[in-house]
């Protein structure tokens, strides 16, 4: 298990290189810089300039890209051009509420589609299943921004049951900053819920038809205790697979949601500092967000264990 | 003995009980959300143009001089107007005294004098100025401006709140760096800032207010709000949904189309603020195919301003097409000398064209997608140039990219822009002729030196229009028309003025 472990985080920091080399060379190529974006409409060729002189962006690219892997093995992830703060603490004042985000909205899903997975595979071809699976096709393809806005239309600003948008304010506490992540996280968690629907109702179905199912069922067991016992537990590794992937994705993938609820999360720091050219924004949140990528698959990895005792590393 | 006690705990328990009922609750702290359209690049008013960083930090820091209601050029930190020398080559403004900076600490002439200097080399407007400013020097209770040549701009430059003239404690300023200290003179002082989540700014105790009555930014300031947040909510539709819940009391920006929801609303009113901007096609005069004045001129004949208006703004009340640079009722109006705006004629496009020499060389137009309006705009002048025998290539870039590819001559012959409205014609972007477009004709040269150099407001505004018949002539840019901005206030906020900057002194907010 350890040497398992240790080849996996071996890995992990493999990914993260080649991540950061890949950023770094895309996000210069691409046009546009972040001095142009900075000074506005009046500046000229030369006001520009100088701020790149300032910034250092006038540096050659290899010099550029030694000196950011220099910063990465110290662990620094540099300054953001932008925000004037250090990419570390931008991502850390984001952390909070991306994760808060994250697990609301991955619980969301998990509570939709898992147990209406298991029914519908239980209930397989009777209209029920036919019902559920329209409905999760209808929710998978709605699209997260017009979830969104549907429920700050009905739920935010004509019954006023939760807030339109942000995070709260200054004082706000630990509750009030999980109230303003309702609506955003059934606003991802709902989409979601559908991919999770169907990979539950699959697993189950491969599942249901193994004979140590019709054994327990041929021994007088409960139909509860068949389904959520016997067929569940075996069924669970291609859905924690599918709930890991959704987390993974979830952390800094949910910027339309972010930008429609004004949520300052990982997403939006990420998705602004590609339009605002902040290349050390970019290149430090993505090495954060692939290493954390990794370190989900590798917790998805160690739980198939616990699913299965089979499973040995 | 424990009776007693008993009695003794009781009775200061009651006593306690009716002193906390008899004090005074605690005053409720006023506080108001305003919904930006996004995250300023900077709180340092001084080297960027943006106008989101200009609507918070003025609250924060002041220039010598202001626009009053008229876009007159009225005292600030200034006491009274600035002597000017009979050769125009020295400008004397007097301080106000007893202003103090958020830190306690007074206004200085020094603190003027060093910011005035950091403005000069710093700021894009600045550097106007400067490159006809000899000296800056502090003369008892004022400052001194010594120029090498007339320059009329001086003052509205110094009073325009982005590239702004803010003044500063002089130990605040590092020449080769943005301000890392926000203390500025004004009525709030900067308490918190959190990137993409909020900018606090609280009311400043010690402010000390110009005097005379509130005109435009101009006149007596008081902060009756105790605290302002400004919220960044780059959703045009959340800023909407959230002043309609009572969210945000201000929401900035909003899409002319959803002028409707709040129609018989009364917790909310929507606010048209005029003059906003006007749209431009900035041509490129110097290199490549638009270098041709007789394309140039094609173009302006073939394209239609009222269709582009519609396309980008669709709501007729929130556009007009006007092809006088300054809007009616401004000081710049003239209608004479627009020629040729509006033509909408192909046929005559297409002779101009003929008579350019076109050889149907691509012509490329950069827009954006990241301003809907410019993008919409730019597909009906497509449809028109090519009507009127134009090949277009039209190419839609995000604005970082077009920000930085309208640098190269060689890339570019056209590109959608806009620009917000501006009193002084001196603050207008392609008035440089460092501004991408480049233009710098002798005719141009000569009529903006005398505009520049001339001191009187009546023949400043007949000499515009001299500029504004070569604008119409040499075709440089496209003037597409005017745009007004819908913003939106909570009923409860009283005392509010629009402005294509929203300020919030003198404003209150009612229960």
């Amino acid at each position: 298990m350890l040497t398992y472990l240790a080849r996996r985080i071996a890995g992990m920091f493999v990914v993260m290189f080649l991540v950061a080399t890949v950023v770094f060379v895309i996000a210069r190529v691409v046009p546009g810089d972040p001095a142009a974006v900075m000074m506005g409409a009046a500046a000229t060729a030369d006001d520009i300039a100088a701020l790149r002189a300032r910034l250092g962006l006038d540096q050659p690219l290899p010099l550029q890209y030694v000196m950011f892997l220099k910063d990465v093995l110290t662990g620094n992830l540099g300054d953001s051009i932008f925000l004037n703060r250090p990419v570390a603490q931008a991502l850390a004042e984001r952390a909070e509420l991306t994760f808060f985000l994250t697990l609301m909205s991955v619980s969301i899903a998990v509570a939709i589609g898992v147990p209406i997975g298991i029914i519908s595979a239980v209930k397989r071809g009777t209209a029920t299943d036919q019902g559920v699976i329209g409905l999760a096709m209808l929710a998978a393809s709605l699209p997260s921004f017009w979830v969104g806005l549907t429920l700050i239309q009905y739920l935010a600003v004509e019954l006023r049951w939760f807030p339109v948008a942000g995070y709260g304010p200054p004082d706000a506490t630990l509750g009030e900053r999980l109230r303003h992540l309702v609506l955003p996280a059934i606003a991802l968690g709902l989409p979601n819920s559908a991919l999770i629907l169907r990979f539950t109702r699959t697993a189950m179905l491969d599942v249901l038809h193994e004979d140590y199912v019709r054994t327990a069922r041929a021994k007088g067991l409960g139909q509860a205790v068949v389904v959520m016992k016997h067929a569940l537990r075996n069924a669970l590794i291609p859905i924690l697979t599918v709930v890991g992937l959704t987390a993974a994705i979830l952390i800094a993938g949910a910027i339309v949601t972010e930008t429609v609820f004004g949520l300052p999360g990982v997403g939006n720091l990420i998705v602004s500092a590609v339009l605002r050219r902040d290349y050390p924004v970019i290149q430090g949140a993505l090495l954060v967000v692939s290493g954390i990528y990794v370190l989900i698959n590798l917790a998805v990895d160690l739980l198939y264990a616990v699913a299965d005792p089979r499973v040995r590393y | 003995m424990f009776g007693f006690a008993r009695r003794l705990i009781a009775t200061t328990a009651i006593a306690a009980a009716m002193l906390a009922g008899a004090m005074p609750a605690e005053a409720q702290n006023k506080v108001i959300n305003v919904a930006t359209v996004g995250e300023p690049p900077t709180l340092d008013p001084v080297g960027v143009t943006a106008d989101l960083v200009s609507i918070i930090t003025q609250h924060i820091f002041e220039t010598l001089y202001t626009f009053d209601g008229t876009w007159k050029v009225v005292p600030l930190l200034a006491s009274g107007p600035a002597t000017i020398s009979a050769d125009g080559l020295t400008y004397t403004i007097p301080l106000r005294q007893g202003v103090q900076f958020h830190n306690g600490k007074p206004m200085t002439t020094a603190d003027v004098v060093a910011s005035l200097d950091r403005w000069t080399k710093v700021s894009p407007r600045g550097k106007q100025a400067g490159a006809v400013i000899t000296g800056i020097t502090a003369k008892g209770d004022a400052v001194e401006i010594a120029l090498k040549e007339r320059f009329a701009p001086l003052l509205p430059l110094i009073a325009m709140s982005n590239g702004a003239a803010a003044i500063v404690p002089a130990d605040t300023i590092d020449a080769a760096n943005p301000l890392k200290q926000f203390i500025g003179t004004g009525p709030y002082k900067l308490i918190e800032h959190k990137p993409d989540q909020f900018i606090r700014v609280a009311k400043f105790d010690g402010y000390k207010s110009p005097e005379g009555p509130a005109s435009g930014y101009g006149g007596h300031r008081e902060a009756k709000i105790d605290e302002i947040r400004f919220v960044p909510v780059p959703n045009a539709s959340t800023r909407v949904e959230g002043v309609l819940a009572g969210q945000y009391q201000f929401a900035d920006s909003l899409p002319a189309d959803m002028a409707t929801r709040f129609s018989g609303q009364t917790a909310v009113k929507g606010i048209m603020v005029r003059p906003f901007g006007f749209p431009l096609m900035i041509m490129n005069s110097k290199t490549g195919v638009a270098a041709n004045q007789t394309l140039r001129q094609a173009v302006l004949a073939a394209l239609s301003p009222s269709d582009m208006l519609l396309a980008g703004f669709g709501n007729r009340a929130f556009f007009e097409v006007e092809g006088s640079i300054y809007p009616k009722g401004t000081a710049f109006y003239d209608a004479a000398s627009v020629q040729g705006y509006g033509a909408a004629d192909d046929k005559k496009s297409a002779e101009l064209l003929k008579k350019s020499g076109y050889k149907g060389e691509p012509i490329r137009i950069m827009t954006s997608m990241q301003y809907d309006f410019l993008y919409k705009m730019s597909l009906v002048a497509q449809a028109n140039l090519e009507a009127a025998g134009f090949k277009v290539d039209l190419q839609v870039l995000d604005w970082a990219t077009l920000v930085q590819r309208r640098a190269d001559e060689k890339a570019w012959d056209a590109f959608f822009t806009f620009h917000t409205f501006v009193p002084e014609p001196s603050l207008i972007t392609f008035m440089n002729p460092a501004y991408p477009g480049w233009w710098d004709t002798a005719d141009k040269k000569a009529a903006l030196q005398a505009f520049n150099t001339e001191a009187d407001p009546a023949v400043r505004a007949k000499k515009f229009a001299e500029i504004q018949k070569l604008f119409y002539t040499e075709v440089p840019t496209i003037k597409v028309g005017e745009f007004y901005n819908l913003a939106a206030q909570s009923a409860k906020l009283t005392g509010y003025q629009p402005t294509p900057w929203p300020f919030f002194w003198n404003v209150d907010l009612t229960n």
